[in-house]
């Protein structure tokens, strides 16, 4: 059965001007609901003409662009040169992404505080530093839950608590159904977590790696999370994505195993879900490798059988 | 799209950057209208004033985001609404302007044709003088949105070209603003008020330049 996709690119090319060189060529891309998906390359390859095709901003030149979803796109860097406070503009971007006033209002207050600038909330856009305003940047992206997110280099200018939190909110959304697709330099970011790799070479896209499931990379810390069910409750099916392991410890308590950058947004979606979650422990991953291996065998083997249950 | 045209109003307002456009067309109503000359030329007159000064708010509210910022509600809205919603709002600023205008110069005119022999209605002058505003507010428009971004870029070659498109706009025989206020002119002389069917036409020539300027904001580079 084929997901619905949220966006499709086909043999999409990109040139400036009448008789430009090619930025991108061939380019074939299927962006599906809940897909985590970094593109790499060196300056100046058309990354950025990438996720400006994929956000919208750009037509491609030849090729085909098929589905629009709701998209909200952080740029690299963003000039402050607007003349309004932090929360007027986002209460204004919040009503564009199609948000009434209020909620808008709303919404701006709470993204500025998770990134730690509500007490920018009422100061000029053209007094707050390169970093703050890249906070805003980034609230106003997250205002209305967007279906496709489109991040240029976001974190940059970032500090490291907000860095931090970009991350949480982007394995977050991607939980909630959301697709994200971004650009940063730094390999280290949101390591294991992608569910696909791309280099941008030449202008057309190299897949550099994919996951079959959401594994994360072994030498990941993992956080182990108990949590009881309502009675005789399965485990919902955006809950058991997030996880990379789940056991059945008693009658209605499940053991989850989760990468720690996905911890919170385990923790959120089993405390949000309807029923909700009681969550019993958090911990640490136990200490007694040879039953992680085991663990992480029988997940390869079931990994293995879904894999071929779905060819 | 009321959010957006919303956003773009106060970004023209609070910018300050209508002042100096506002600034030309009263200096330009200052110098060349004044009370108890004929009704008809006066208004021709302001009419034609408006023209470049519609162009320049297209300029202002084209240019007034910076192009990361632009780039964040054209993924929110799509690039193209984003761009009409700012040609909108720079379109009903100076008609808002242009009535005003009109209003006043109707009140403090002179209510006779050129040689000061018969009287003209103040009612259907005025009208008339509000569809030739109209025309040249259109039309002021329409140049501003073929003379800047997406068309031109760099403003070394848009704000020349804003302003020869204005001049030809207004001398050209075959534009509709030139048409509109040669008949209030002539009118006037001959003590009879036109009706300025022309105002339509002025309104499909915008809309076509409208029309290309959002379809033009994902092909050019921003």
């Amino acid at each position: 059965m084929e997901r619905e996709l949220l966006l499709r690119l086909e043999g999409v090319g990109r040139r400036y001007g009448l008789r430009g060189p090619w930025v991108l060529r061939g380019v074939d891309l299927e962006i599906a609901p809940g897909a985590l998906i970094r593109v790499e390359g060196a300056n100046g390859t058309g990354k950025s003409t990438l996720l400006r095709v994929l956000a919208g901003l750009d037509a491609p030149t030849e090729g085909r662009a098929t589905g629009r979803p709701r998209t909200a796109y952080v740029p690299e860097r963003f000039p402050a040169a607007l003349p309004f406070t932090a929360a007027e503009y986002l209460t204004h971007l919040g009503a564009v992404h199609g948000l009434d006033r209020p909620a808008a209002a709303d919404a701006a207050d709470e993204w500025l505080e998770r990134f730690g600038a509500a007490e920018y909330a009422r100061t000029p856009m053209a007094e707050l530093s390169k970093g703050s305003s890249q906070k805003v940047a980034v609230a106003q992206a997250l205002l209305a839950e967007p279906q496709l997110l489109v991040l240029d280099e976001a974190w940059t200018g970032l500090d490291a608590d907000a860095r931090d939190e970009l991350e949480r909110v982007v394995v977050e959304r991607t939980g909630a159904g959301a697709a994200v697709v971004f650009v940063d330099h730094d390999p280290r970011r949101l390591t294991g977590v992608p569910d696909a790799t791309y280099a941008v070479v030449g202008g057309a896209l190299d897949l550099r790696m994919e996951k079959v499931l959401s594994r994360a990379a072994t030498d990941d810390p993992v956080v182990l999370v108990e949590g009881q069910g309502p009675y005789a409750a399965q485990v919902p099916d955006e809950i058991a994505k997030l996880a990379t392991g789940v056991e059945e410890t008693a009658s209605g308590t499940h053991r989850f195993t989760v990468p720690e950058a996905r911890s919170d947004a385990l923790l959120r979606a089993l405390l949000g879900a309807r029923p909700p979650w009681h969550v019993v422990t958090v911990g640490a991953e136990s200490p007694v490798p040879a039953k992680a291996e085991a663990e992480a065998e029988a997940e390869a083997e079931v990994a293995a059988e879904l894999e071929v249950e779905s060819s | 799209m009321t959010a957006l045209l919303r956003y773009q109003a106060a970004l023209l307002l609070r910018s300050q950057r209508w002042l100096p456009p506002v600034i030309l067309y009263a200096t330009f109503l200052a110098i060349g209208v004044q009370s108890g000359q004929p009704i008809l030329d006066s208004l021709g007159y302001s009419a034609a004033a408006l023209l470049p000064v519609a162009a320049w708010l297209v300029r202002i509210c084209a240019t007034n985001e910076p192009p990361a910022a632009r780039s964040c509600t054209g993924a929110a809205a799509g690039p193209g609404r984003a761009h009409l919603a700012c040609v909108l709002v720079a379109l009903a600023a100076a008609t808002l302007l242009g009535t005003a205008a009109t209003l006043f110069v109707t009140v403090i005119s002179d209510w006779t044709s050129t040689d000061h022999q018969t009287r003209i209605a103040a009612l259907p002058a005025g009208i008339a003088g509000l569809l030739a505003t109209l025309a040249c507010a259109l039309l002021g428009t329409a140049v501003g949105a073929l003379t800047n971004w997406p068309l031109l870029r760099s403003p070394g070659r848009a704000v020349p070209a804003l302003l020869l498109g204005a001049l030809l706009a207004l001398v050209v025989s075959g534009s509709p603003a030139h048409a509109a206020i040669t008949a209030l002119v002539e009118g006037s002389q001959r003590a009879t008020i036109p009706v300025p069917v022309l105002s339509l036409a002025a309104a499909l020539l915008t809309a076509a330049a409208i029309a290309l300027a959002c379809a033009l904001t994902t092909r050019r580079s921003a």
